[in-house]
């Protein structure tokens, strides 16, 4: 071979060495197969509308469609990553006050009806509790969501508008998350708790309640080549070591739903083949100090609790060094609203552990409370090893400040009644946030006379930043306020957040694309793009 | 016979009436209630809303209305709506009554096959090495939660062979081998607990038949030890463990909750505490009176099975 033709050939086996030794990136997706995952528990019902449990969300997003969506691909959720769907574009008018959408011509209900506006305004309707609603949710967990929203019209059938009494750009976020699905107006809401009749890239095959739901393609997805996969199957397991056993065996593709970190970590331990997706999440774990309730009435007493309850303890104990540090909003950098990085190490629980728990003491004397004459607290908990791993860790922190601390388990189907009925001193609970956003989370969990406000704090100072901050446009100045009310929530100790969890999805190698979003939990289980590589 | 067997089912039925008091006066006992539940759990209560769905399902009621409307659904054959799925709770029901027949019924075979020859080869070779090893293995048996050994088992298999049974319910008329394996384990593991106390029992009952006269007797007129073991004693030595029997059919039932969650095996008894949990009354009301009525009816069936063991049972008479 010529020296000539070496050099000519030297680029072109320069290209074939450099693609070879490439990590194959982009795959090409395969058409096929069944997905076999567990939810986190087993779904009271198929209609997310009338739930409020990540288990209903989880299987029913198959099924649906929202008008937006969150990409799934993207691992922030924010109104930059917002995508369209059963609506083909959208825009704001009359200075945030309506908001239009666009609707897609090309889509088909599961059983072959046409999608219209007719449906959008139906299901909002519904879900607003609208006067003039033609059809009404037996239970209605997120009516609050759409209180400012005045009037939903439909103009034609491909046009729907949302007019609101003020502006609030949040509406577009709530709109795109997993708990908002549109319904069929042509199907009774009753129907939809056990069946699914959907626009979305899966069809209900079979629902057995505590057993299994089950999905094939939708072959009529308004999505050309979606979705990958032939099928879905959500098999109900309660046990948690039988969930690491099965996906060990292979009958589960992917698990890792409400798991900890040693679960994962022994999943992976036995085969090592596992893929380990660790992420963020928008679920915290908090402190619910009963306001209403002597003698945490008294401020001292509210910040020595506060103040005993060490965070870096908290994450190496039971959160087994699994949490990231916070107020009330999600911290960034997976969050888009948390207080900056340099604050967070300022708040109540932050600082060194001695000088906290001596301050608390001093507190507890100031408020009448000694050695001799111990503050007696019951911590309430719900029965549920995720809640009482930390309580139990909590009664320990208590007690090292001289509180005459005792766990109290609450059975499941007492504990939402008992919380909301105030009748508790101080529990421990974990709060999962829909979307990352204040609007889902402030006026649900801290506005006065909020169900959810489960501490029962009240400020009018803060229910009117609340409002300022929702109809605020500019984002710099809204993320401000946001700020300004986090700061001030954590201080009062409206809702001392130990922790934020982390979340898992352990999977096998062939799973491709599977979904998982750092600030959110609830809108990533459409599954139109994850396929199976087999 | 026929006389004594009409006394039982009379008696039988009575209990059952006390029963189903029992049962329904304990789940309203229990604080909380349905409405409570799906409400308050979901953040967001109407008061209006709350009232009509009280009305809807009938719990607004006076409790001795409520009561008398349940009995009477029941002997029309309704069992009522579920009311935490908003479904016939028939529908929910049915699917599960097979997988926990087949589970227990797999498990008392399995302990009756281990426990009753085990107790009998221990009896006759009392203190010998062999009775120490079966007396041992009986004693793990016990000691053993039957959960904690299926998931040991599950471990070993997904460990070893990379394998588990089926975590999804698979029915025998769809595929009867991987039923078999599906169910097989479980079973065992539930029947190695059973087993042992069978066969503790039929050793100390074997001993004691053991040293009759009759025994003796048989053996002193030739007989083969064998067949005065197997023919003469147990039978004699059965009726203790038939009715160990009974009473652990009827444990099986309702007590095979952790062995369902464990293999994942959609039950009855796993689904009885959900629906406890959820306070869904008609669920709990009749999962409970079925069991009650298995364990009436298993305890009738044990107590015919006495005379045809034992002809010197006669029934009927003073």
């Amino acid at each position: 071979m010529s020296l000539g033709r070496s050099v000519r050939l030297a680029p072109v086996a320069v290209l074939l060495v450099a693609l070879l030794s490439m990590p194959v990136t982009a795959q090409t997706p395969k058409s096929g197969g069944v997905l076999t995952i567990h939810p986190l528990s087993a779904p009271p019902s198929l209609s997310p509308h009338e739930e409020s449990t990540i288990a209903t969300v989880q299987p029913a997003s198959a099924c649906y469609n929202n008008l937006i969506y969150f990409e799934p691909g993207k691992k922030q959720e924010s109104e930059s990553t917002i995508i369209p769907e059963l609506a083909e574009r959208w825009s704001w008018q009359d200075g945030h006050r309506n908001l239009v959408f666009l609707l897609r011509r090309d889509v088909k209900w599961h059983d072959g009806k046409p999608f219209t506006a007719q449906d959008v305004k139906y299901t909002f309707d519904a879900v607003r509790g609208a006067p003039d609603a033609t059809a009404k949710l037996r239970v209605n967990p997120r009516k609050l969501w759409y209180e400012n929203v005045e009037h939903i019209e439909a103009p034609d059938p491909h046009t729907v508008v949302f007019r609101l009494k003020r502006p609030q750009p949040s509406l577009l976020l709530m709109l795109a998350s997993g708990y908002s699905p549109v319904y069929p107006a042509h199907v009774p809401l009753a129907e939809l708790k056990t069946k699914c009749v959907g626009t979305g890239p899966y069809k209900l095959k079979d629902y057995r309640p505590g057993e299994f739901v089950e999905f094939v393609r939708n072959p009529d997805y308004f999505v050309k080549g979606r979705p990958y996969l032939d099928g879905i199957k959500w098999i109900i397991i309660k046990d948690r070591s039988t969930q690491i056993a099965a996906l060990q065996a292979g009958q589960l593709d992917v698990a890792g739903s409400g798991w900890n970190r040693a679960n994962a970590e022994t999943a992976k331990k036995g085969k090592p083949e596992l893929v380990v997706q660790e992420s963020d999440s928008n679920v915290n774990v908090n402190v619910l100090v009963n306001f209403k309730k002597a003698p945490l009435t008294d401020a001292r007493v509210r910040r020595a609790v506060n103040l005993a309850l060490d965070r870096k303890a908290f994450k190496e104990g039971p959160m087994l060094g699994a949490a990231t540090f916070g107020g009330a909003m999600l911290p960034r950098p997976a969050g888009v609203w948390g207080l900056p990085a340099a604050e967070v190490g300022k708040l109540p629980g932050m600082g060194d552990p001695a000088k906290q728990k001596a301050e608390a003491r001093k507190l507890l004397a100031d408020a009448g409370f000694t050695a001799a004459n111990p503050l007696k607290l019951t911590v309430s908990t719900r029965a549920v090893a995720i809640y009482v791993d930390p309580a139990s860790w909590m009664v320990d922190q208590l007690r090292q400040i001289g509180i005459d601390a005792v766990l109290e388990q609450i059975e499941t189907g007492v504990w939402h009644p008992k919380m909301t009925r105030l009748d508790f001193q101080v529990a421990l609970n974990l709060t999962g946030i829909g979307i990352d956003d204040p609007d889902a989370n402030f006026f649900e969990n801290f506005k006065c006379g909020s169900q959810r406000n489960f501490s029962g704090y009240c400020s009018e100072e803060i229910d009117r930043l609340m409002i300022q901050q929702s109809q605020t446009l500019d984002r710099a100045a809204r993320v401000k306020l946001v700020n300004d009310i986090d700061r001030r929530l954590q201080q009062e100790g409206a809702r001392p957040v130990l922790g934020w969890q982390k979340q898992w999805a352990v999977h096998w190698a062939h799973v491709k694309a599977y979904p998982q979003h750092e600030n959110s939990i609830y809108n990533v289980t459409r599954f139109q793009d994850v396929w199976l590589d087999k | 016979m026929r006389g004594y067997v009409t006394k039982r089912l009379v008696i039988a039925l009575v209990t059952l009436v006390g029963m189903s008091m029992v049962i329904f006066s304990l789940m309203r006992l229990a604080p909380g209630n349905i409405v409570d539940i799906i409400f308050e759990s979901a953040g967001y209560v109407d008061q209006a809303d709350k009232r009509l769905l009280e009305r809807e399902l009938g719990v607004d009621r006076p409790i001795p209305v409520q009561y008398a409307r349940w009995v009477g659904e029941l002997l029309h054959g309704d069992l009522g709506k579920s009311y935490r799925y908003d479904m016939r709770a028939w529908a929910i029901i049915k699917p599960r009554l097979p997988v926990t027949l087949e589970l227990a019924g797999l498990a008392l075979l399995f302990s009756i096959l281990l426990g009753v020859p085990a107790g009998v080869i221990s009896a006759a070779r009392q203190n010998r090495p062999i009775d120490y090893v079966l007396r041992v293995l009986s004693l793990a048996g016990l000691s053993m939660p039957s959960f904690w050994l299926g998931m040991v088992i599950i471990l070993l298999f997904v460990r070893s062979l990379g394998w588990m049974p089926s975590v999804t319910y698979v029915s025998p008329f769809d595929d009867l081998r991987a039923n078999l394996w599906q169910f097989v384990v479980p079973a065992l593991a539930v029947g190695y607990r059973s087993s042992a106390l069978i066969m503790r029992i039929t050793r100390s009952a074997m001993l004691e038949v053991m040293r009759e006269d009759y025994i003796r007797t048989a053996r002193a007129k030739g007989q083969r030890g064998t067949l005065v073991v197997w023919r003469h004693a147990l039978k004699n030595a059965s009726l203790p463990v038939i009715t160990l029997i009974g009473i652990e059919f009827a444990f099986l039932i309702g007590g095979l909750v952790v062995t369902e969650t464990v293999f994942n095996l959609p039950g009855v008894a796993r689904y009885l505490v959900d629906a406890i949990q959820f306070r869904d009354y008609p669920v709990v009301q009749n999962l409970v009176m079925f069991i009650a009525i298995v364990v009436v009816l298993a305890n009738l069936a044990v107590d015919l099975l006495y005379a045809w063991v034992d002809p010197r049972i006669k029934y009927g008479r003073a």
